[in-house]
This record gives C-alpha cells, structure tokens and sequence, in this order.
C-alpha cells in the first residue's frame, strides 16, 4: 500500500510557503507514486501557480495531489503515514491529538527554511521531542550533503537544456507571452520585493550600449517600475521603453512557465526561497533579493549563500558579482555594479552552469525525505 | 509553559513524563523572522543525552524547580563543588552539567550563583546576568581607539577567549553579560 503524506502549508505573505509545498507535493507524488494530501490554509494564494485551480473548493485534485483546504475549523481525518508542517506551521490540535492516537504515530517532519549558513548542517535531522511524547524532526533543506538537500525533479536539467538547446521551443514560449525582444538585446526577468535601489538598476540598463527587454512577472516590484517611468501602476501587458531599456510586464505565471521564463532569460533577479532556487537551476547569472529579517539577520544568510556560491570565480569576477549581490540587497548603488558584473560575463555565465550541475550532483529534497522516511520505519 | 525561545541551560522540561535538563541552548534565526533553539538534554533519571531543536514559539512544559544561591567553593579536575551560603552544605557537579556557564568558572570567582535543584539533587548552577572578570591577556590597544566600538580579543584566568573593545589593557576587569553565551559589556567599576 502507497505511503500517505500530509503536507500543511500555511500561506503568511507572498508565494514561497505555497511555491514550495506545491512543488514537493507534486514531485512526491509523481517520482515516488505516494498519495498526498496538501492543506493549504489560503487557497488563493494557490491558484495564479495551478491555473485551472479552484480557490472556493474544499477538496480537489491537480496533478494527482489532494489539495485541499485547511479549514479554520478543523473536521477530523485520520493522520498520514508522514506529516510535513512547512515552515513552523502550527498544525490543528485535534489533528496532533489524532497523530498521537494513532498506534503507530506518524512520522512528523518540520520543514524548515532554506539557508546556507553552517549551523543548518548540525541542526538537521535532530529531533523535537513534544511534551504530548509526539516527536517530531526538523528538516532543513541546503546546500551541502550533510543537509536535506534542495528541491529538484529528477529531469529538470534535461528539460532544462532541450529548451535551451532550442531556439524554436524558446521563441514559442516568449511568444505566447507577447514577448519579442529586439535582435540582440539582453534578456532579463525580475521578480523582486520592493527595493530602493530598482531604479539605479534601470537606470544603468536604460544607458547601457546593448538593448535590454526585462521581464516582469505582476507582483509586488512592479510599483517601483511604474513609479521609475512616472506613471500609474502598469497594467499586465505594458511594454514601456526608455533608451536602451524595454520594461515588460508579464501576468503571474505558472511554476512550469516561471522555469520556461527564468530558462528563456540570459539574467534573472530573484526573491525569497522558491523563484531563488528555480533561478539556480535555469543556470544563468542571477540576482538574489533575500527577505528582509529584523536585525538585519538576512545579510548573514546573503553572505553565507555567497560563501558557497563564489568558490571558483577568478577574484575580479568574485569582486563584481559581490558587488551587484550587496548593491541590491544592502541599499547601495546598483550602476557601477552592474557595469561591473558585465565585464565579467562569461565567466559568470559559466559558473552559473556548473553551480547547478554541482548542486544537481547531491540527493534532492523530495529524495531525502523518502529515504529519511523509508530509514525511520 | 515555557517558549521555545525561553530555554536556557538549567530549564528542566517534562517531555513524556520523563525530567530533562536543558544544559546547553543556542539561539538561531532561521528564515522569515521565525527562529530555532538547539538544545542539549540530558534525562535526569536515566543520564541519557541527546541534542534536540525546538521551534521560537513551540510551547513545552517546564517543571518548577527549587533554586538557592551558592558561591562556587572549589574545582578539582572536572569536578564543580558549590557551597548553598545559607546551610554550607556542598554540592558538586561535574563539568557537563555547567557546560554552558563553563567558559566563565574560575578559582576564586566570588559571584553569587543560583543553585538549581530537582527533587533535592543539584542539577545546575546559573551565572548572575553580569558578571566582572580580570583580563589575563589581550594585545596592545592599536590605535588608541577610545570609542568601544573596535573589538579585540582578549583571554580571561580560565583560558576563555573572548572579544572586548580596543582600550581594554591586561589585568583590567570587564563586565561580561552572560545571557548569550558571554557577551563584553564594559570596563568594570571593579
């Protein structure tokens, strides 16, 4: 009998909580043939990544998951065989007293976010014993084998490079979005939190000696867009140009047509957990907007990313691309760091590459929780 | 109840009936403002020993526990023995059990501790949140710096390394807040 999972994704702000549940319960199911149930608190959140998808629905099915609503008053199910609570949700009382009534209690997995920092790999796997004699395990994605690993289909990188490999599959895809970039320019998307220094960045592409047509998704960057070109906020569909620079706005995507996009584009700046992690696998160079923590605790996360991310650049290339990482997320001037990043740009093309093969080359997450679960029985 | 983020070494939870003495808490931030506290447990009736993570806001129950003040009388190799100053009755502990107050135990240290007790037994000491320690060794100040704000390390009596501003000379006192693990406050008026 297949093995039954629950994932509960509780939706705080923004598309990570969802981007990330969504896609592991599907890898789940379609790589290792498990049932999956995933709860979603705000469904809304769901539908603009599963067109097709209803936000009104208690219960329905995409792409063989069991997606389902998290009711605020919760009805009784009996437990999975696996319980992921993403990011620290809370799961539903009655449902942990379930858990605990079961004869053989679940396995309960916390999935934690995604860091680069050092402690991770001594944090991961260990246990939380509750005081109800639950116990649950922390499970924290990364980047080195002593972690959990990052989420990747097992053929993503093959599909990867066929799109890429082919000029006719990436012009379909661009044109089904409207897009048609000049003969030359650079390609590039955005998907970014509010950030200070957007338009020291547009303006470095606007007098910039090559065309560049940047791509954005709708989402929260889009005001400081419109605002660089004095207008209302731009509709999904509007093409603005100023000197060397075409602005695109794009509607939200799905996850699949976000991997198209990031893979069509010959630079991506990213935000958060899930598009960073998808930016890193389309194999191009890249921009990360880290989420803002008080204290300034994420530019030890940012730093600490870098650390395992530089290793190989030539020290000019190292210098230009920590230039451009700490421009955008440390509120400094992004025109002469992106200047910068341009002198050096086959050679971050190319470690960009072999970053996602070297990264490829580990289990992925979806991976090590089957196996973490198949050790735990 | 305590927080996750409430434990500290000395805590005992109740985890399935069992007493289980926190002796080691570190703090982290993980993502989106959430935070982790990894902890070292040991289970107060069996000895056994494990490293556990709870989540900031994971609600656990703590056992109440008796506290007394005690001064420290004497270390002898990995042994601690603590006076309680009201009856002078001595209790010892070996150095696992204070793990996390370690690096701030000295010969002669006159601090005022709280002797934490389950079911009569000492379990575990606690430093005073500020405690003073004389600066064994630290290098020359470089600069002349006056302002606090260029650290440098510097070693106390027991071998502890630890950051202290630019203008600390040797043999000075510092104040050493001991809340997160040990952290330089200020000269000492000491």
């Amino acid at each position: 009998m297949k093995a039954t999972w629950d994932i509960f994704c509780s939706v705080v702000d923004n598309y990570g909580d969802i981007g990330v549940t969504w896609r592991l319960a599907r890898q789940l199911v379609a790589e290792h043939g498990l049932a999956v149930r995933l709860w979603v608190d705000d469904l809304n959140a769901f539908t603009p990544m599963c067109p097709g998808a209803d936000a009104s629905a208690a219960q329905q099915w995409q792409h063989g998951v069991d997606v389902r609503q998290w009711p605020a008053a919760w009805l009784p199910v009996a437990p999975a065989d696996v319980v992921i609570g993403a990011f620290a949700c809370q799961l539903p009382v009655a449902y942990v007293e379930a858990m605990r009534a079961r004869a053989t209690p679940p396995l309960w997995l916390n999935l934690e976010y995604l860091s680069a920092e050092d402690w991770v790999e001594g944090c991961h796997g260990l246990p939380s014993p509750q005081p109800n004699g639950l116990r649950k395990v922390f499970f924290f994605p990364g980047f080195t084998e002593k972690t959990g690993g990052l989420l990747r289909e097992g053929s993503l990188l093959a599909r990867r490079d066929a799109f890429q490999q082919s000029a006719e599959a990436r012009q379909a895809f661009l044109q089904g979005l409207d897009v048609e970039p000049e003969q030359g320019a650079l390609l590039l998307s955005l998907f970014a939190y509010e950030n200070p220094q957007l338009a020291s960045w547009l303006d470095a592409l606007a007098t910039g000696a090559q065309p560049c047509h940047l791509l954005v998704p709708q989402g929260r960057i889009v005001a400081g867009l419109s605002q660089w070109f004095g207008e209302a906020p731009l509709p999904v569909g509007s093409v603005r140009k100023r000197g060397a620079l075409t602005v695109q706005v794009l509607p939200f995507v799905s996850q699949g047509d976000f991997d198209r996009l990031l893979w069509s584009c010959d630079f991506n700046a990213v935000r958060g957990e899930d598009s960073f992690l998808r930016a890193q696998w389309a194999g191009q160079p890249m921009l990360w907007h880290i989420y803002v923590q008080d204290e300034n605790a994420h530019w030890e996360k940012l730093e600490a990313f870098l650390a395992h991310y530089r290793r190989g650049l030539s020290d000019e290339a190292d210098a230009a691309l920590l230039g451009l990482w700490r421009a955008w997320n440390m509120d400094r001037d992004m025109g002469q760091a992106w200047q910068a990043a341009r002198q050096h740009w086959p050679e971050l093309q190319e470690h960009a590459r072999l970053w996602a093969v070297r990264q490829a080359a580990q289990p992925d997450l979806a991976t090590a929780l089957v196996h973490f679960y198949r050790n735990s029985l | 109840m305590k927080t996750g983020k409430e434990l500290k070494p000395g805590t005992v939870l109740r985890i399935d009936n069992d007493p289980w003495l926190v002796q080691k808490a570190e703090f982290t931030k993980s993502g989106r403002n959430s935070a982790i506290m990894k902890t070292k447990l040991k289970n107060l009736l069996t000895g056994y020993k494990t490293e556990t993570v709870y989540g900031a806001d994971d609600k656990l129950d703590d056992v109440i526990l008796d506290r007394k003040e005690a001064t420290l009388s004497f270390i002898s190799g990995d042994s601690y023995t603590f006076m309680d100053t009201s009856d002078y009755t001595m209790y010892e502990l070996n150095a696992e059990d204070i793990e996390a107050v370690l690096p701030f135990i000295e010969e002669g240290m006159e601090d005022v501790c709280e002797a934490v007790f389950f079911e009569g037994r000492l379990v575990s000491v606690e430093l005073p949140t500020t405690i003073s320690r004389q600066v064994v060794y630290t290098e020359n100040a470089a600069r002349g710096d006056t302002s606090g704000k260029v650290m440098k390390p510097a070693k106390l009596k027991n071998g502890t390394e630890l950051q202290v501003a630019d203008f600390i000379n040797i043999d000075e006192w510092i104040d050493i807040d001991t809340r997160e693990g040990g952290v330089y406050k200020g000269r000492s008026k000491k």
